[in-house]
């Protein structure tokens, strides 16, 4: 009754003063907002509610969420969820199919790891003689970064066996330039937390919650690039879970570092020297057995595009990357050790002026569950050489094994219909899982998973009924290198 | 009569120069080939037989061709010697009018005295003289990845020409100890001929200058194994790798014949003349530095090639088994520590599964760790180390 009252008081005023702020993405009804005496921001006022709110109760000890109707957010064709490098990959190539496409990010940038992760090494893109065999929408946004100033360096390095090195912030802002420009529905702060399925068991959509509550989105066909595998995990797809590495990557800013930026045809090269020997100190000398590691110095890390600005990346320990309280002790464990490590580093020539210039919004997580394809890859396949009737592209060659093909099957659930996974999370051994989960290979899996999602679309099948060759010519015309 | 007798040995020396070339290169798919070519060297042979305390079926052969020695005086560098042919061929276009090498002593055999008075120790010191194994070791120079290492191939060969071509025929004449070794033998057996036709006059004045003479430069000999094992051997944090198969370093460096077999053998091309740096005793000899490659764990090729037993034959599993080295972790270079890069190549690369990256809580740091047991120093984590300047994983010489 009060809340009432309030109200028409507040439309009076309005009126009155004339302070008037457009919001934008709510209800034409409450787009309105107004300043009251106090000086606080008054949002707008919810309509009332289209379907009841049901919250979860007690019952008998055990708390029950009942049954409630969902708001449907939005209907589309293809719905990408995660807007990391494996889902900005597929949205975008889809969206250039000419079909509707939708993306949903938790965090309120794209990139993912490879932006909110500051994992910004792109690696491995290379073959063994150095020829970049990771091209099509990856490689457009490298060149994008190219434009930039102090957007990316060491491009096209191959022969050194140097990989390129981004800006995560230069990074986020060719996404959200690449997504706005492809015309696609973006939704960000928005995290995906169930699948929809119809009555034939075929994913038809996905849950999300945000500041709008709890939505839905229908979708033709949703590829599931979450980097987790929530979604197909939700669905009832075949996953193997397992425990990775979870770090936390951060950046060191102010180091006494010259920098010479020279632009190039191909991008900035940089080349960076610690003025005053800021560079780890060199042992020299035999090791000794056990732990390389006998003092703790500060570690500074690499150099990044921006200036007088290091990222340090951290490995950390093996943990559950799908438990809620591991997570939180671990995340807080890793911004102690962080300070830490940069009140030792200060102590380095070079560095006495440095500070922590940002520690990652998102963890490191590596792996947590691996889908259960129509075809699942093995290291020993990727190290052989294998060669695959439906490959959609190339992982770059690491350590001694050399470039190697991704087939399509690697995307696709053994049963469950009407998705494809994208990213990390894709089918495939933990070893080699390790290798797939890095940043450009995730831009390969991306890509034909978007491609092969409007082909569902426009050609109207299930992903495993996908005519593999014109997947294949639409890559090629994409710009992906498939051998 | 002797334009008649040259052409036949000609032809002869031709064909064995030929096909000592062509078992060296080696053409032959016999995988053993160039070793039954240096041990068909009655020095190499008698004296790697006796530093092992061992007779092979091949140094069975070159103790046959010493024994035709006594009969035949020198029989070897007139028929079958590729180094004799050679010199012979260079000595014709060198400064042929130069005698004074004709007033040097007979070194060649005081050289043979050495090795075998150092073999009875278990160190045949100049066995690396051997001219069979100087000629295999020029054709080293195919598989010469440098200017030091192609300096170092032909380093032996190149000498003797230079010699051959200044001085004559000093080095067959008077310096080769196959050649001296020959002498011995020939010696021994007029000796033991006279002896028994009972015509010898002046005999016992000799043969005691002989003995004397002989006892001198065998003390000598051994004196010169001693310290090859002691003062010469490398040793330390910097003692150069040995290829698979290798002895205890402090014989290695004695039993090695330096003939290149093995370096032409490695499909990986990781082995290498060694500059001595380390010890002086070891120069030439071969050591492993790798590059590009590393010690294959499907081949044993070194391990069937050398002809003195300086690396012992082994089967595959003997020779995965066999410590090269052990690998270690640099903490100052190693980018996983340094939080450079999120890298794994030395744990994916190693074929034995001997490393693991592990988290040290702590340090609050990650790092590799080369198990000891596991690791026998194939060099597959050096090569694939990404780290520029020098690598933060490598390969050094186990001491325990």
């Amino acid at each position: 009754m009060s809340k009432e009252l309030s109200r028409r008081e507040l439309m009076r005023s309005l009126a009155a003063g004339g302070l008037v702020v457009a919001g934008t993405m709510t209800p034409l009804s409450s787009m309105l907002a107004a300043q009251d005496e106090q000086g606080a921001v008054l949002g707008p006022q919810p309509p009332a509610p289209p379907v009841a709110r049901v919250p979860a109760k007690i019952v008998g000890g055990k708390v029950i969420q009942p049954q409630r109707e969902l708001k449907i957010l939005k209907k589309t064709g293809v719905l990408v969820v995660g807007g990391g490098p494996a889902g900005t990959a597929a949205a975008l190539s889809a969206r250039r199919l000419g079909v509707e496409v939708t993306i949903v990010e938790r965090y309120g940038y794209f990139g993912g790891l490879a932006t909110g992760g500051l994992v910004l090494a792109i690696f491995p893109i290379y073959d063994r003689n150095g020829k970049q065999v990771i091209l099509g929408v990856g490689e457009e946004m490298m060149k994008r970064l190219d434009k930039l100033k102090f957007g990316i360096i060491e491009r096209n390095k191959g022969r050194e066996n140097i990989y390129p090195t981004v800006d995560a912030e230069a990074f986020k802002y060719v996404l959200v330039d690449m997504v706005l420009e492809s015309g696609m529905t973006a939704y960000l702060d928005c995290w995906g937390v169930d699948a929809i399925l119809d009555n034939q068991g075929a994913v038809r959509g996905a849950v999300f919650e945000s500041k709008s509550g709890r939505q839905a989105i229908l979708a033709d066909i949703v590829v599931d690039a979450s980097g987790d595998g929530d979604i197909y995990a939700a669905a009832g797809a075949a996953f193997v879970k397992v425990k990775d590495n979870i770090g936390l990557d951060s950046r060191i800013g102010n180091l006494d570092i010259e920098d010479l930026v020279v632009a190039t045809e191909s991008g900035n090269q940089r080349k960076m020297e610690f003025k005053s020997g800021a560079r780890d100190k060199v042992q020299g000398g035999r090791p000794t057995r056990g732990s390389p590691v006998t003092s703790l110095e500060g570690f500074v890390g690499s150099p990044t595009p921006a200036p007088h600005v290091n990222w340090m990346n951290m490995k950390g320990p093996v943990a559950d990357g799908l438990d809620v309280a591991e997570l939180s002790m671990l995340e807080m464990k890793h911004r102690k050790a962080l300070w830490a490590n940069l009140e030792r580093a200060r102590n380095k020539p070079g560095a006495e002026e440095a500070f922590l210039l940002e520690t990652a919004p998102q963890m490191g997580v590596r792996l947590t569950r691996l889908l259960g394809g129509t075809k699942v890859l093995t290291l020993q396949e990727a190290k052989s050489g294998a060669k695959f009737q439906d490959v959609i592209g190339y992982g770059g060659t690491y350590g001694m094994a050399p470039e190697f093909q991704i087939p399509y099957g690697c995307l696709v659930p053994s049963k469950l219909e009407n998705l494809l996974a994208a990213g990390r999370c894709v089918s495939s051994e933990f070893q080699l899982a390790d290798t797939l989960r890095l940043i450009p290979i995730c831009w390969v899996t991306g890509q034909a998973a978007g491609v092969a999602a409007a082909l569902c679309i426009q050609d109207k099948c299930k992903p495993r009924e996908v005519n593999v060759g014109k997947l294949q010519n639409i890559l090629r015309q994409q710009g992906a290198y498939l051998g | 009569m002797m334009r008649e007798k040259r052409l036949p040995r000609l032809i002869v020396q031709v064909v064995c120069f030929a096909s000592a070339s062509a078992l060296l290169w080696p053409v032959a798919p016999w995988k053993g080939a160039p070793k039954f070519v240096l041990q068909a060297s009655p020095f190499a042979a008698i004296c790697s037989g006796i530093a092992l305390r061992a007779i092979s079926a091949g140094v069975g052969i070159g103790l046959a061709l010493a024994a035709a020695a006594i009969v035949k005086r020198r029989w070897f560098c007139r028929y079958a010697c590729p180094t004799g042919l050679l010199l012979e061929g260079f000595a014709s276009i060198g400064f042929q009018k130069s005698s004074w090498w004709r007033r040097c002593p007979p070194l060649g055999r005081y050289a043979a005295l050495v090795t075998l008075a150092g073999a009875a120790i278990g160190y045949p010191v100049l066995l690396w003289m051997d001219p069979v194994s100087i000629f295999s070791s020029a054709l080293a120079l195919r598989s010469a990845d440098g200017t030091i290492a192609g300096i170092l191939a032909g380093l032996g060969l190149g000498i003797l020409v230079l010699l051959n071509l200044t001085s004559g025929q000093i080095w067959c004449s008077r310096i080769c100890p196959l050649g001296g070794t020959q002498d011995l033998l020939a010696s021994a057996g007029s000796l033991w001929t006279s002896k028994s036709a009972q015509v010898a006059t002046a005999a016992p004045v000799k043969a005691g200058f002989l003995a004397r003479r002989s006892f001198l430069v065998g003390a000598a000999g051994i004196g010169i194994g001693f310290w090859g094992e002691r003062v010469g051997a490398a040793r330390g944090d910097h003692a150069p790798l040995r290829p698979p198969g290798a002895v205890d370093e402090k014989r290695f460096a004695g039993l090695c014949l330096r003939c290149g077999n093995c370096v032409r053998a490695c499909p990986s091309k990781i082995i290498h003349a060694d500059t001595g740096w380390a010890g002086v005793a070891g120069l030439l000899a071969p050591t492993i530095r790798y590059g590009k490659k590393y010690c294959l764990e499907d081949c044993r090729a070194c391990t069937q090639v050398c002809p003195s037993g300086a690396l012992r034959e082994m089967n595959l599993e003997q020779k995965r088994r066999y410590v090269i080295g052990e690998a270690l972790v640099d903490g100052s270079q190693c980018l996983v520590p340094l939080g450079r890069k999120d890298c794994d190549a030395c744990v994916r690369s190693c074929p034995f599964d001997a490393v693991h990256i592990h988290w040290d809580e702590e340090r609050y740091v990650a790092y590799p760790v080369v198990s000891t047991e596991k690791c026998n120093g194939c060099g597959a984590c050096e090569v694939v180390c990404p780290t520029e300047g020098f690598k933060a994983i490598r390969v050094w010489k186990r001491i325990d």
